[in-house]
């Protein structure tokens, strides 16, 4: 079971993102109480994207996919840059009040919660894949 | 849908999704804010670290005045990013 959408890079597409991602669980069976993870996990790497790749252009590609009781999140930012968002440095909570500035929590989120975060650049594109067990 | 309004006595009520489109109208309200508040986040369906940044800098804020912001009824998935955000002692949840 798997859905692929392409998103444009704007932080107003996060309704629609939302939208797509609760169709896929209501399509595959996972508890709908776990879609939130998974929004949450999307909206830190595609805010990213958006911010951090000012050379793309064109509209992000999430897909979802159900592997057991593993859904794998995959977006795709095409024609952009190399920027390895699985090992960017992510501002950690004690570097974020030291700092006193708000953001960079996003990376350190997903690092923490999710069960593999990888990232690959092959021709021109970024790849980010996120694996997470749902309904433990 | 996201709202932000103020509720009875020394209290703010946030309800809906607070994520990074709507975080800089979360800190419009928030940057007005003077005194001590407790935040009633009972309505907060989901928060990202565009949310929860934005509660950061007012918490920041406010305690450089003698002042804090403190988040109740967190529900357990806000409440979970807020811990894997390691900053549940910083909103006094407890």
């Amino acid at each position: 079971m798997e859905r692929e959408q392409h998103f444009p890079r704007d932080v107003a597409a996060l309704e629609a993102i939302y939208a797509f991602v609760c169709g896929f669980f209501s399509a595959s069976g996972f508890d709908p109480e776990d879609s939130s993870t998974v929004q949450l996990f999307i909206e830190e790497i595609f805010t990213n994207m958006v911010k951090y790749s000012k050379d793309g252009k064109q509209d992000i590609a999430i897909r979802l996919r159900r592997k057991g009781d593993v859904v794998e999140i995959r977006l795709v930012d095409f024609d952009v840059q190399p920027f390895d968002y699985a090992r960017a440095p992510a501002v950690e909570p004690e570097q974020l009040l030291a700092q006193k500035k708000a953001g960079g929590l996003g990376l350190h989120l997903v690092r923490t919660m999710a069960d593999r975060f990888t990232y690959e650049h092959t021709n021109g594109n970024s790849m980010v894949t996120i694996e997470k067990r749902l309904g433990g | 849908m996201f709202d932000i309004r103020t509720g009875e006595g020394n209290a703010i009520v946030l309800s809906g999704r607070l994520d990074a489109a709507q975080a800089a109208k979360a800190l419009q309200t928030l940057d007005a804010l003077e005194h001590s508040v407790v935040a009633d986040i009972a309505g907060l369906d989901y928060i990202s670290s565009a949310g929860i940044g934005v509660l950061v800098m007012t918490q920041l804020r406010l305690r450089a005045c003698g002042h804090a912001i403190k988040l109740a009824n967190p529900q357990p998935r806000v409440r979970a990013v807020i811990h894997y955000a390691g900053l549940e002692q910083l909103f006094g949840i407890e």
